[in-house]
């Protein structure tokens, strides 16, 4: 909303009143929690906005409400500086002098359905009776919103060189731990159980190891979930959530880590029981 | 032999293990020089970017950024006023708005759209191929984006329908020549760029605004320097905003810009520790294994603090080979990381996110020197602290 | 250095007390004896009587809890861990049951390991090396990994790593438990032959027909010298 925009970056604009008493003839405003604490602004006071950089068309306001802001991450870092008015109060401090009464505009209007399921058929209904105007659902839109595909795929850059040196790391834990056994497996082998039997016995093990793995590592996500998100809402004053591990999430994890610490522990024994039983045994 | 080279003989011993915890280190340390990498890359790219389009101010209506707050009325004057300031080079006013190139597509070719005014100053662009628009004449220089995507080139001729003040507007379309090709500094890989002068474009917008602008751009003398020119036009025009390139690099980095020191800092703080945690696991499951050798060699007179320093050697040999072999996979990684995120709308193709500095090489050598000595802690106290005659005893009872 | 005896150890009603859970366990207690250059003893006894613990005490590898143990005429307990492991480095050598070889060595560089730690030059060191080989009889194996080699091979590298830095007290700890009997043979006579050279040897075996072969036979049961024989 780009009047909005205006009116929250118009800050020298902005003329806190020495009034304390509250004029209850006076239009209502509310204004954002960042506004409010940066300049000592509370419910009750009367302020004057311009929509202008030279201070014309001025008029005065009554603070109904402090309201805190919805977290926009695309605002990430900037102090939300906002003030939200009644339509009619906002288009009678933006209209331009010479512009007839009737002529606004506004950029966007919110739709709560009644059925949010039915929002791809209003949009059409809408884009259909409507020509010119354009009708999205707002969870389309957020999935559209370029900067957000491209960190998720920036994310996922990341976890997929994470998983890389996480493999490489338990294939060499899992080859030290086969070997601390490899005397007890050249037993096993001297006395006559086949490969595959041990084999079937490393696997069971690895795949407890690796649930139980699995399981300690979505503690910690789930601890360091809560601990990411406080550091950055408190870093950014903002309410935003980060960090969210979702069931589709854990489930992921879980889908890669289990195979990922199965096959370490079968490839590490693999290449252990594939020697001679009797230099397996010997020290 | 020296600690070190009984260092390496304990790990070549192995050569599986060792490769793979080389490895590991590799990729681990391949991330986290990434991530020093990108916590001051875009600035770094930014702040560079700013300073080759060789104007060091900006002067807005307001602290605004340019182009996202109220126009500067009375530009044309304040732009020549400011020009002739001892301290200042040149200076043009500059405005945006949005435009329709009617070509090329059924609906034309939506780009962005900039007026310029300034006497004697270069223009913020760069010209290919043809020649720079003429104030006042209806020419327009458009780039390579958009002279591909609506088959246009120098001396075409072509209508243009203009979206000024960020509204939706139905204003009649403008017939413009195409004067040249140019290249805009802070064009987005696929962004489309039209440029004319100031006075040409407040025609598109409907010819009411013809003194007004986003932003002057303003370049410094070289002997006087930025800060006095920012104290100069200041003093010129108080009632209007000034803005120096490290300004404008802080706001940035306040900004949008902080998303990226912040995760490369967390993600720093993550690969650490896992690297810290997975090395001392691979040298104390190491050590566990050779408790008997060591505790034989504590017995035959070596001093504790020999044995320390085998044990310190092999953290130091592993994450050694792996730190150096980080750098080029690193430098591979960065490249891939930073193609995927340059595709963020509006990011200008010239930015980097990843720009080499030899501080991070610094720091990145200095953090994985931490890394060795940390994770040796652990099994150095085990070495340090091992009982020579029960460890032999149970060496034999096992 | 003080030696008023000539004894290259001295102990005096020495103890070991192993302090632990379910309550202190006396491995050595209240044992006095004494080594002279050249002596070849002999500790025997069951399993758990505390032979190994006693060894371990005169090789100033651990501590005594009482009593006081001197190495040629110093009190070893008043001897920080640098110097005990000096002390051990130059003045004694040991022999294991498991031979402890590093596996990544090979023979002739796991012999050099000691001379190195002492700084030995390096010409020195090849030499030393090359004349312990052929002592032992491995002249030809030198490039071996102790992978390479039988048992009681690897023994007698183990042996020769002990006598490196040309020790005064040689300490063995089961040298032929791990062997067959004629290998185990083998073994004992070269032991023979070390102490015949002049180095004192101590052995603890369970084995009575290694302990044969000593001047003196301790016989210990429950961390006590019952009594000492003499061989004939």
């Amino acid at each position: 909303m780009w009047v909005r925009c205006i009116l929250a970056l118009t800050g020298a604009a902005l003329i806190a009143s020495a009034t304390v008493h509250a004029d209850d003839t006076l239009p209502p405003v509310l204004i954002s929690r960042q506004l409010s604490e940066g300049e000592h602004l509370s419910v009750g006071d009367v302020i004057r906005l311009s929509a202008s950089d030279n201070g014309s068309n001025v008029r005065q306001f009554r603070i109904a409400g402090i309201y805190e802001p919805t977290p926009d991450p695309a605002r990430l870092g900037a102090v939300i500086r906002e003030v939200q008015l009644h339509l009619p109060d906002l288009l009678g401090l933006t209209r331009e002098p010479s512009a007839p009464s009737g002529s606004e505009y506004v950029q966007t209007i919110n739709v709560a359905l009644v059925d949010p399921n039915d929002a791809d058929a209003f949009s059409r209904d809408v884009r259909a009776r409507m020509p010119g105007i354009d009708a999205q659902p707002a969870s389309g839109a957020a999935e559209s919103t370029g900067p957000f595909i491209v960190l998720r795929r920036f994310h996922l850059a990341i976890a997929i060189v994470t998983i890389v040196a996480s493999t490489v790391f338990l294939l060499a834990l899992s080859i030290m731990l086969v070997d601390e056994r490899r005397a007890a497996v050249g037993v096993l082998r001297l006395i006559g159980l086949p490969i595959r039997r041990i084999l079937l016995q490393l696997f069971l093990e690895g795949l407890l190891i690796a649930v139980v793995g699995s399981v300690f590592g979505l503690a910690l996500s789930l601890l360091s979930e809560g601990i990411i998100n406080r550091f950055f809402q408190w870093r950014y004053d903002t309410t935003l959530v980060f960090v969210r591990v979702t069931p589709q999430v854990a489930a992921v994890c879980v889908a890669i880590a289990i195979p990922l610490g199965v096959s370490a522990t079968v490839v590490a024994s693999w290449a252990l029981l594939r020697r001679n039983g009797l230099r397996l045994a010997r020290r | 032999m020296n600690a070190m080279g009984f260092a390496w003989r304990s790990l070549v011993r192995q050569p599986a293990r060792a490769s793979l915890g080389v490895l590991g280190v590799a990729a681990v340390g391949a991330l986290l020089f990434d991530m020093l990498l990108l916590s001051q890359g875009l600035v770094i790219s930014m702040r560079d970017l700013l300073e080759r389009t060789g104007f060091d101010l900006r002067v807005t209506a307001t602290d605004a950024l340019p182009g996202q707050g109220p126009l500067i009325p009375n530009a044309v004057e304040r732009t020549q006023a400011i020009s002739q300031l001892p301290s200042v080079r040149s200076a043009v006013a500059l405005r945006f708005a949005n435009a329709v190139v009617l070509a090329g597509a059924p609906r034309g070719v939506y780009t962005t759209f900039q007026g310029v005014a300034g006497t004697g100053a270069a223009h913020p662009w760069t010209i290919l191929r043809g020649r720079d628009v003429t104030a006042g004449r209806p020419e327009i220089v458009i780039n390579e984006n958009t002279a591909t995507r609506t088959r246009l080139d120098a001396g075409s001729r072509v209508m243009l329908r203009a979206s000024c003040n960020g509204q939706e507007q139905a204003l009649p379309p403008v017939r413009f020549t195409v004067s040249g090709i140019a290249q805009f500094p802070f064009d987005s890989p696929n962004g489309t760029t039209v440029a004319t002068s100031l006075q040409m474009l407040a025609t598109a917008c409907g010819g009411n605004e013809t003194n007004e602008a986003d932003v002057i751009m303003v370049a410094s003398q070289e002997r006087a320097g930025p800060a006095a020119a920012v104290s100069d036009v200041a003093k010129l025009l108080p009632d209007l905003h000034v803005l120096s390139n490290a300004e404008a690099v802080n706001r940035f980095e306040r900004g949008g810009f902080t998303y990226f020191r912040q995760i490369s800092t967390v993600l720093t703080a993550v690969t650490l520790s896992f690297a810290v945690l997975l090395i001392t696991v691979l040298l104390t499951v190491s050590i566990n294994q050779r408790l008997g050798e060591i505790a034989a060699l504590r017995a035959l007179g070596f001093s504790r603090w020999r044995v320390v320093a085998d044990v310190f050697c092999e953290s130091v040999l592993i994450v050694g080979g792996g730190g150096l072999l980080s750098l080029p996979v690193g430098a591979l990684l960065a490249i891939g990381l930073d193609h995927i995120l340059k595709r963020i709308p509006g990011i200008p193709a010239d930015v980097h996110f990843f720009v080499f500095q030899p501080s991070a090489l610094q720091v990145h050598l200095l953090l994985l020197s931490a890394t060795a000595i940390v994770a040796a802690l652990y099994p150095i106290r085990i070495v340090a602290r091992l009982p020579i005659a029960a460890t032999l005893r149970d060496e034999v009872v096992g | 250095m003080s030696n008023t005896n000539g004894y290259i150890v001295e102990a005096r009603n020495i103890s070991r007390v192993f302090p632990m859970p379910a309550g202190a366990v006396t491995a050595v207690a209240d044992v006095s004896l004494e080594i002279r250059p050249g002596d070849h003893i002999a500790i025997r006894g069951p399993s758990g009587c505390g032979k190994s613990t006693l060894l371990h005490m005169l090789g100033c590898v651990e501590a005594p809890t009482a009593g006081t143990l001197l190495f040629r005429g110093d009190d070893v307990t008043q001897l920080s861990d640098r110097q005990r492991s000096l002390l051990r480095l130059r003045q004694i050598g040991f022999v294991f049951q498991r031979f402890f070889l590093l596996p990544m060595l090979t023979a002739a560089e796991n012999i050099e390991l000691p001379q190195s730690e002492a700084n030995v030059p390096k010409t020195e060191r090849r030499e030393r090396t090359q004349e312990l080989l052929e002592y032992v009889g491995l002249a030809a194996r030198a490039a071996h990994r102790p992978s390479e080699l039988s048992g009681g091979e690897m023994q007698r590298v183990a042996i020769a790593r002990a006598l490196a830095n040309k020790p005064g007290l040689l300490l063995a700890d089961e040298p032929t438990g791990e062997l067959d009997r004629a290998t185990g043979e083998q073994i004992a006579s070269l032991l023979d032959r070390v102490n015949a050279d002049g180095t004192a040897l101590v052995i603890v075996t369970h084995d009575p027909a290694l302990a044969e072969r000593s001047t003196r036979i301790l016989s210990m049961r429950d961390g006590r010298i019952e009594g000492e024989s003499t061989s004939a």
